[in-house]
């Protein structure tokens, strides 16, 4: 909340200053659509609500176009765009399309090119606004031709944050040493980071705190715990693409697959053994709970969404644990990191998302304007701050998101460095129903219905039937 | 008699045009949808027509959707049992006076008027592990772990509790409206012939209530077949398949994973289910009535 504040406050001066050079042209620009009301859905995150509560009633104030964006749950924001794209109804102006769901929409031809679209009408095209401004991220947004169908408005990397208080407390370290051997640090290796699960579970518990040896997006019924798993711990195994054969679509080592390969197998054990060492709540956690579980101080370490990241480290007001969160790259196995920066892997998810327009949309110009207002640079760095995302390049070096990346622990600095090292999700068109066919196998290993092993062949052999009923296994 | 019979025709068709369209319209839609393969993510996403049974066939051998119906129908009946039972206790109290009825009565209907997902909701805060009150106070004070993310029965029997106190005040609600309709004659006489309170309730006030118990238990197991909302708020339908129940299995085929033409097979073929159930269940009831009378 304070850095929504401090935003509000900074992107008024900023939008004074932007006024003072392009006010007329979006003025102008705007006229033939004031009185507009523009209707947008996406998930409420706190970009989501900056957009909405910021940006927002300066596009109005500049345009005299209205824009309502609804920010809500991840769950109903699927369900409230698909079913207005599906039936046609254009209800929505613009929707929030997070980088897993692009291949989805745009095989199903919902977005309208923005690339094109632009080009069409040059009219429309607002001075101080170029593509090209944007980080790597944006290329998860364009098709084949390189036209570009939506307007990042989000980019994070998830990464590994540890309370540094306790990884530096001087009687847990000489406690760890006594017990394992050698010095406490935040995890590079897997086997230390289980290490330094077990230890704080128990430090915790013996110094009266209510606190655990990690985090687990462990819900046993939400994808949630299946994207933990295929987009962070599965990578960082050096699984990829949730182990589907890019070249015949199976899943299944017998076919070429990898889902129910060892790396896999390592993967699930691994991260089904880290429950007796997670918070109480961690299997009915999505990413929301992570993040609050870790602002509350009842982790010591964890893999958690780069949203969060940055108000966890920055906010007194929500975070428990302000000045004592450190970041990191996550750990990994042997050879992913190098497989990861020579492009032939990754050893996490590149996380984010896009304001595109429906074709169902009955305000495309207007919402083009939107867009653009969105895409300029003059307010990248507040909303950098209070959102904890960047997606322009040049908001890096921006002496105002320099400060909080010191107060964050170089998460920024981390994203700018290693986001290379990092990928969004494969570009499946089932993306939904495979990740459906999955669930149920994943929540069944972390309720201990199923051993990982028993989980990963069930699983590829669901995802297997699941694309090979759509189609894709020829 | 035609002009009467226009004029009745007339005010009718308000509701028979609204009928059609809510009712029969999307019924026959999903009917039609369920002879095609169709799902807009495959490499075709047009609708194909495979044959009338194509979708049903494959529903027949789909074990994760027919064991989603066993636990449904399994869930109705328990949860139908404890709210008759409940209710049938709850509006029998009612009949007698007590002090601060009134306020009983008052608080005790309140479930009713929440909506299915804020129940999910409370029950969720109440309980989840590490932050509601109760898996605490079953900690502390008798030792039991509560942990509905990770053991099947557990999140079975919180749904089956969270149903149960959401609808036993409808059931004792309409209970109680059939209790208090109740001609007293028959009680009288029984008193006179020297019958019990128990073989009073057994041989009079339940049979008499007999078409009331119907109507509560049609309309409570057609509910509660199609439960969704509560469960979907709690638990997702985990941990693994424990509590997906049939309508959150089709809505996961259809809205996570775009299988249109196999969820709207799905879906009459559980409508079936559903009205077989009724039937048996009401051809049963009214036989054992007319035996008894």
């Amino acid at each position: 909340m304070k850095n929504l504040i401090i935003a509000l406050v900074a992107s008024t001066f900023s939008f004074a200053a932007m006024a003072d050079g392009h006010a007329e042209w979006w003025k102008k620009a705007g006229a033939p659509y004031a009185g507009t009301v523009l209707q947008g859905v996406a998930e409420n995150t706190p970009p989501g609500q900056f957009a909405g509560e910021v940006l927002a009633k300066e596009f109005e104030a500049l345009t005299g176009i209205k824009v309502q964006l609804e920010n809500t749950s991840w769950d109903s924001m699927y369900d409230k765009a698909i079913k207005d794209m599906e039936a046609n109804s254009g209800i929505y102006d613009f929707v929030y399309i997070e980088q897993d769901i692009v291949y989805d929409y745009l095989n199903r031809d919902f977005l309208v090119n923005i690339t094109q679209g632009l080009a069409n009408n040059p009219d429309l095209q607002a001075p101080g606004v170029s593509l090209d401004d944007f980080t790597t991220f944006i290329d998860y947004f364009k098709d084949g031709s390189g036209d570009v169908f939506g307007v990042p408005m989000e980019a994070f990397i998830k990464v590994y944050l540890y309370r540094k208080d306790l990884f530096e407390a001087a009687d847990a370290k000489a406690a760890f040493r006594a017990q394992y051997g050698y010095g406490l640090t935040p995890a590079t290796s897997f086997d230390q980071y289980r290490d330094n699960a077990e230890f704080f579970t128990h430090y915790c518990a013996d110094n009266g705190m209510e606190c655990w040896g990690t985090t687990v997006q462990g819900h046993t019924g939400h994808p949630a715990s299946t994207y933990e798993f295929l987009e962070s711990i599965g990578p960082s195994f050096g699984l990829y693409n949730w182990g589907v054969n890019m070249d015949n679509y199976h899943s299944c080592v017998e076919d070429g697959g990898q889902l129910n390969g060892g790396r896999a197998k390592a993967a699930l054990n691994f991260w089904t053994q880290l429950l007796p060492f997670a918070p109480p709540e961690a299997l009915q956690s999505t990413w929301s709970e992570v993040g609050a579980s870790f602002a509350a101080g009842r982790a010591a370490q964890g893999w958690v969404y780069g949203e969060n990241a940055a108000w966890i480290a920055t906010d007194a007001e929500k975070s428990a644990v302000v000045g004592n969160v450190g970041v990191m790259l996550p750990p990994t196995a042997p050879g992913v990191m190098t497989q990861a920066a020579s492009g032939n892997g990754y050893i996490g998810y590149f996380d984010g998302g896009a304001y595109g327009i429906p074709h169902s949309s009955k305000n495309i110009e207007a919402t083009m304007l939107w867009l653009q207002y969105v895409a300029l640079n003059d307010h990248q760095a507040d909303w950098a701050i209070a959102g904890g995302r960047i997606t322009h390049k040049d908001t890096y070096a921006d002496p105002k998101v320099l400060a909080v990346d010191e107060q964050a622990d170089g998460y920024f600095s981390l994203m700018r460095d290693t986001g290379f090292l990092y990928a969004g999700a494969p570009p499946f068109p089932f993306h939904g129903a495979g990740r459906g066919a999955i669930d149920p196998f994943i929540y069944s290993a972390l309720a201990g219905e199923m051993t990982p092993e028993e989980a990963l062949d069930g699983a590829c052999k669901a995802l297997d039937q699941v694309m090979s009923d759509l189609g894709y296994q020829g | 008699m035609f002009s009467n019979n226009r004029t009745g025709w007339l005010l009718l068709s308000p509701t028979i045009i609204i009928l059609l369209i809510m009712g029969l319209v999307p019924f026959f839609y999903v009917l039609y949808v369920g002879f095609f393969k169709w799902n807009p993510l495959a490499v075709d996403p047009s609708m194909q027509f495979e044959g009338f049974g194509f979708n049903y066939r494959r529903l027949i051998f789909d074990e994760v959707f027919l064991a989603s119906i066993w636990r449904s129908i399994k869930f109705s009946v328990v949860t139908l049992f404890f709210e008759l039972g409940l209710g049938f206790i709850l509006a029998l109290s009612l009949l007698s006076s007590f002090p601060l009825k009134s306020f009983f009565r008052g608080v005790h209907t309140l479930p009713l008027v929440i909506a299915p997902i804020v129940v999910g909701s409370i029950f969720k805060l109440f309980t989840v592990q590490g932050l509601g009150p109760l898996p605490h106070l079953l900690k502390d004070y008798f030792g039991y772990t509560l942990n509905y993310g990770l053991n099947a029965d557990q999140a079975f029997w919180m749904i089956v509790i969270m149903d149960i106190w959401h609808w036993t005040p409808f059931v004792t609600l309409t209970l109680l409206a059939g209790l208090s309709a109740l001609p007293q004659d028959p009680y009288e006489s029984a008193k006179i012939d020297g019958a019990n309170n128990f073989q009073i309730f057994i041989y009079i006030t339940i049979p008499m209530m007999v078409p009331v118990l119907i109507v509560v238990i049609f309309i409570r197991l057609m509910d509660s077949l199609k439960i969704v909302d509560e469960v979907w708020m709690l638990t997702g339908g985990g941990p693994g398949y424990a509590t997906r129940f049939t309508g959150i299995h089709i809505w996961k085929e259809v809205f996570e994973k775009r299988f249109y033409g196999l969820g709207s097979a799905m879906s009459i073929l559980y409508l079936y289910i559903t009205i077989v159930i009724c039937w048996l269940l009401y051809s049963v009831m009214v036989s054992r009535g007319k035996n008894e009378d």
